[in-house]
This record gives C-alpha cells, sequence and structure tokens, in this order.
C-alpha cells in the first residue's frame, strides 16, 4: 500500500507538466464550451441564463449553418474517394518501381510539406492566370471559367487542391503498408496462377487494410475540420456556397457580434460529429489489434 | 518476361513523371513567375523568365518582414515541440509503468482527448487566451500546442514504453537512482527513435497551422511566416510578381528541411500514422 502511494506521488509528478496544459487548453475549453452552449452568454457581460436546448433548436432552422454542414459532408466524402483511391493507386505504381523510387516519393510528398494557405494561394495564381491564358493561347475552352469564383465550380476547385495536398501524406502511409506484404505470399500466389489484378486484391489488399484505416479516418477527422484551404481559395465564397463548418464557426466566433452560447453550440455539433468518427475508428483499431 | 517488365518499368516511370510534373506544376509555375516583371507575366505565364531578376524578392522581403517572421515561426515550433516530446515522454513512461487505478484514469483522460476537434474548442480556448493574457504571446502559443499536441504524443510513448524491457530501470531503482534520474539517463535516451516521430510530426503540423496563430495572435510583430504571407496577400491583391516571390519565400524553408531531412520525415509520418 505504501509503495503504491509511492508510485501515484512519483506519478503525478511526472504527469503534472502535460496534465497542466491539457487540462488548462483542451479540457477546460471543452467543458467549458459545453456548458456555454448550454446558456445565452453574449461573451462579455457577466450574466446569463441557462437556456436548455434553445441554441440548438435555433441551429436547426439556421440554413447557413445547415448548408455548411451539408458543404462538408460533400466534401469529405469527395476528398474520401478522391484522394484515397488516387493515394493508394500512386502508392502501387511507385513501389513497382525499381530503381529510383525514392524520387518518385519526394515528388509526391512534397505538396504536403507547404501549408495549405501557401498552395491555396499558389492555385489562385493557377486558376486566375495560368487557366485564363491557357484557355486563349491554346484553345482549351474548358478551362475558361473562374474557377475558384463560381460556384458551380468552387467546390471542385477546392476538392482538387485539398487532393493535391494530402494525396503525398496518405501515399506514404499506404506505402509502409505495401512494404510489410511478405514477398513469399506474393510469390506463392504467382505459382498458383494468380494474375497481377487477383495478386493485389487477394493477398496485397487483405494485408494493408490497417493503413487503409488508417487513411479513411485520418480523411474523416482533418476534412470535416476543413479550415486552411478553404480560408486561402474561396474564402468561403461566392456568397457561402463554400463553407465549411470550421469557416462558419470562425465567422460566427471572430468576425462581426458574437453570441457566444450560439456559437459554442454549432461547436458541440461539431464536437459530437468529430467524436462519433473517432470512437468508431478506435473501437475498430483495437478489434483489429486482438485480432493479429 | 525480362522485356516484358523492362517495358513496365519503362512506362510506369513515363507515367509517373507526367503526374509528378502535374504535382509539381503550382509549385513550379509559382517559381518561375515570381522572377518575371508584371508586364512579362502578363504577356506569358507558361514562359521561363528572361532574368533571373530578384526585384520581387527584394520586394516583398522587407514587407512581410522576413526574418522576423521567420524566427518568429522557428521559436514557436521549437519550443512547442521540445515542450511536446518532454512533457509526453514523462508522463507516457511513468503512465505505463505505474500499474495503480489513477494512473489507468489519467490515461484514459488523454487517450479520450483525442476525441475532441481543435475547431469545436476553438471559441472557449481564446477566452482562456485572453484571461490569461496569452494574447499575442509566442511562448504562450506553444504552451496551447503543447495542450492539445501531448494526448497524441503520449499515445504514442505509451505504446513504446510498453515494448522495451523494465530490467534495466529497475536496476537502476536498487542502485538508487531516483525515477528523475532513471529517466533521464536511462529511459529517455532509449526512446530516441520514438522521439524522433513525435518531433518530426509534431515540426510539421506546428509549422503549418494556421488557424491557432490567426487567433492568438493579432500584432504584426509576433507574426509567423503564414500569417505575414496571409497579410501581403491582402495587400497586394493582383500584384502576382509580389504575391509569387513572397509565396515561394513562405514556402522555402519547409522545402529545405524537406529535402535534407526527407528520409527522417517520411519513417516519421509513416510510424506516427501507424502508432497513432
Amino acid at each position: 500500500m505504501k509503495y503504491k502511494r509511492n508510485g501515484n506521488v512519483s506519478l503525478l509528478l511526472f504527469t503534472l507538466p502535460a496534465l497542466a496544459v491539457y487540462i488548462i487548453f483542451k479540457l477546460y475549453p471543452a467543458v467549458s464550451g459545453i456548458f456555454y452552449s448550454l446558456t445565452n452568454w453574449n461573451g462579455l457581460s457577466r450574466e446569463y441564463d441557462f437556456v436548455g436546448m434553445e441554441n440548438f433548436v435555433e441551429l436547426l432552422t439556421d440554413t447557413y449553418f445547415w448548408d455548411s454542414l451539408k458543404f462538408t459532408t460533400l466534401y469529405v466524402i469527395a476528398l474520401l474517394l478522391v484522394a484515397n483511391a488516387a493515394a493508394l493507386i500512386l502508392a502501387v505504381a511507385v513501389e513497382s518501381v525499381k530503381k529510383g523510387k525514392g524520387v518518385f516519393r519526394t515528388i509526391f510528398c512534397l505538396p504536403n510539406m507547404i501549408s495549405m494557405i501557401i498552395g491555396g494561394y499558389m492555385w489562385q495564381f493557377i486558376f486566375y492566370k495560368v487557366f485564363y491564358y491557357m484557355a486563349d493561347n491554346f484553345g482549351w475552352k474548358f478551362l475558361d471559367k473562374s474557377w475558384a469564383g463560381d460556384s458551380k465550380y468552387a467546390f471542385l476547385s477546392i476538392v482538387i487542391v485539398a487532393a493535391w495536398g494530402c494525396i503525398g501524406y496518405l501515399m506514404i502511409i499506404y506505402m509502409a503498408g505495401l512494404q510489410g506484404v511478405p514477398a513469399h505470399l506474393l510469390e506463392a500466389a504467382a505459382l498458383d496462377g494468380a494474375n497481377g489484378w487477383q495478386k493485389f486484391w487477394n493477398v496485397t489488399f487483405p494485408m494493408i487494410r490497417p493503413a487503409l484505416t488508417i487513411c479513411i479516418f485520418w480523411t474523416l477527422n482533418s476534412a470535416f475540420q476543413v479550415f486552411d484551404v478553404i480560408y486561402s481559395l474561396t474564402g468561403g465564397g461566392p456568397g457561402r456556397s463554400t463553407q465549411s463548418v470550421a469557416i462558419n464557426i470562425y465567422e460566427e466566433a471572430f468576425q462581426g457580434n458574437i453570441r457566444y452560447g450560439y456559437a459554442t453550440a454549432k461547436s458541440t455539433v461539431l464536437f459530437l460529429i468529430i467524436f462519433v468518427i473517432t470512437a468508431v475508428q478506435l473501437k475498430i483499431m483495437q478489434k483489429k489489434e486482438e485480432e493479429l | 518476361m525480362k522485356r516484358r517488365k523492362r517495358a513496365y518499368q519503362i512506362t510506369i516511370k513515363v507515367l509517373l513523371g507526367i503526374v509528378g510534373l502535374f504535382t509539381m506544376a503550382p509549385i513550379l509555375l509559382a517559381l518561375m513567375n515570381s522572377f518575371k516583371t508584371n508586364g512579362e507575366l502578363l504577356s506569358n505565364v507558361i514562359a521561363l523568365p528572361k532574368a533571373l531578376d530578384l526585384e520581387n524578392y527584394i520586394r516583398t522581403f522587407d514587407k512581410m518582414s522576413y526574418w522576423r517572421s521567420l524566427g518568429n515561426t522557428v521559436f514557436l515550433a521549437a519550443f512547442s515541440v521540445i515542450l511536446i516530446c518532454l512533457f509526453s515522454a514523462m508522463a507516457g513512461w511513468k503512465l505505463c509503468r505505474t500499474k495503480t487505478k489513477l494512473a489507468k484514469v489519467i490515461y484514459g483522460l488523454f487517450v479520450f482527448s483525442m476525441l475532441i476537434p481543435f475547431s469545436s474548442i476553438m471559441i472557449p480556448l481564446y477566452k482562456v487566451v485572453l484571461s490569461l493574457g496569452l494574447k499575442n504571446s509566442l511562448a504562450g502559443l506553444s504552451l496551447i500546442y503543447a495542450g492539445t499536441g501531448t494526448s497524441m504524443a503520449i499515445f504514442i510513448y505509451y505504446g513504446f514504453v510498453k515494448s522495451i524491457p523494465i530490467e534495466l530501470e529497475e536496476a537502476a531503482a536498487i542502485d538508487g537512482c531516483s525515477s528523475i534520474k532513471t529517466f533521464f539517463l536511462i529511459v529517455f535516451p532509449m526512446l530516441k527513435a520514438t522521439t524522433a516521430t513525435v518531433c518530426i510530426t509534431n515540426m510539421l503540423w506546428v509549422w503549418n497551422d494556421f488557424l491557432l496563430p490567426l487567433i492568438v495572435l493579432s500584432d504584426n510583430e509576433k507574426y509567423t511566416l503564414l500569417l505575414s504571407t496571409n497579410t501581403l496577400f491582402g495587400q497586394y491583391s493582383s500584384d502576382w510578381t509580389a504575391i509569387l516571390s513572397a509565396l515561394i519565400l513562405a514556402a522555402l524553408p519547409a522545402i529545405v528541411l524537406y529535402i535534407v531531412f526527407q528520409k527522417q520525415i517520411m519513417r516519421g509520418i509513416a510510424d506516427g500514422a501507424v502508432k497513432g
């Protein structure tokens, strides 16, 4: 018993720095955010009332918020499919290269090293200058539109730029998964007369399932919080057509009149969505680990 | 068979080369056009510049207070990463080695908080920043990064500590070595590989993070590279030669570090993702 208590003292000593910053800058904000979402606090005055679920009821009829939620969901689905498919194909292709694998890997991963703020501004140059130039001089009329500035194409532009930014990152994870596939399994399959596609589908694919799970949930988690690429590419516009939930919350909180209770209610909804996604992910990973 | 394999190698390299060119195109086009005059840029955006004229760079270098912004970013990234590695290694090790209920509860709390997304706490966090007087403080911002980054890092350290034998630590304890000494002299050096992973993933995160500094820093003396670039973009709305040179300047440190440390970075990404 005495040993145990000593153990706890030493434990607290070693975890104190991490616990302190964690409680102050993560746990307390999270808990207080949920608390304030049940009030009508304006963020400044001393007094506020408990309003129960009123903020959430108001959210139900807030079309701006729903539009941003709809936009974000579509964005998540698009990025999930596009970026992961492209990253997996690239990973398989780069892995199959005998000499010079590293060069390709370096090139494909480069956009990931640059912040999407810089990337988004660079792409604005591509959309507003280079594409028009090509449309005018090469006759490529399909480029002759305001990509990031027209609500019809802004969504597509954002997905393209976001995929450009994250494919390299996903590719690295898929490549690590592919390197874990034992060569003798593939050789055995080849001896049994499996063709390339069969080898991939029946041997490689089941072996890289953990990498797939990681990549899918990484995309889900980061795409639901998308901010940078939209901020730099369209600013949420034209109008509010490309406003993501994070952009919507940012505008509610830091631009114009802030209604603190209402803004935290929005945050709470986003929190619940990501909470469910991540909880499912942890459960799946745990199950996978037990199976192994 | 051999010939088919060679044909495949050539085809795949050509295809990957084309995709690679498209991947690099936005960065290469930005680089090429950053050396041009405005007239040159307007007449042909895909031609190489006539001369390597640094005029645009000289214009934007001072405008974005390059050295100061870079210094702020380096300080922020370095201090945040040091805090995250140190705090998380200490906590991760002790949490793994202590077999009490309290240890389980604390570890559970850290793991649980990986479920809290940043965008859902930014408003209350801003209140905390204001009430602690951390607005415009780079050191304060590092503490926030430590607060939001430690849970994942603790998770990674915890997993690694579980895989290393405890005997060495027990021997040290029998020799009368204190916990703190054991940690710094024996355990921390053994965690080197994990520390490298944690260090790289968090460095990339802090270096490229935009939203948190945007909220916390409003004084341009404290601006990071990204914030300075963002401001400059707003000021030079259609002067693309200036903007592009600023974008290249802002991206340059990350690209240089990437080219120098690419092996470590790739391994860091793969390990960090697999263990996280």
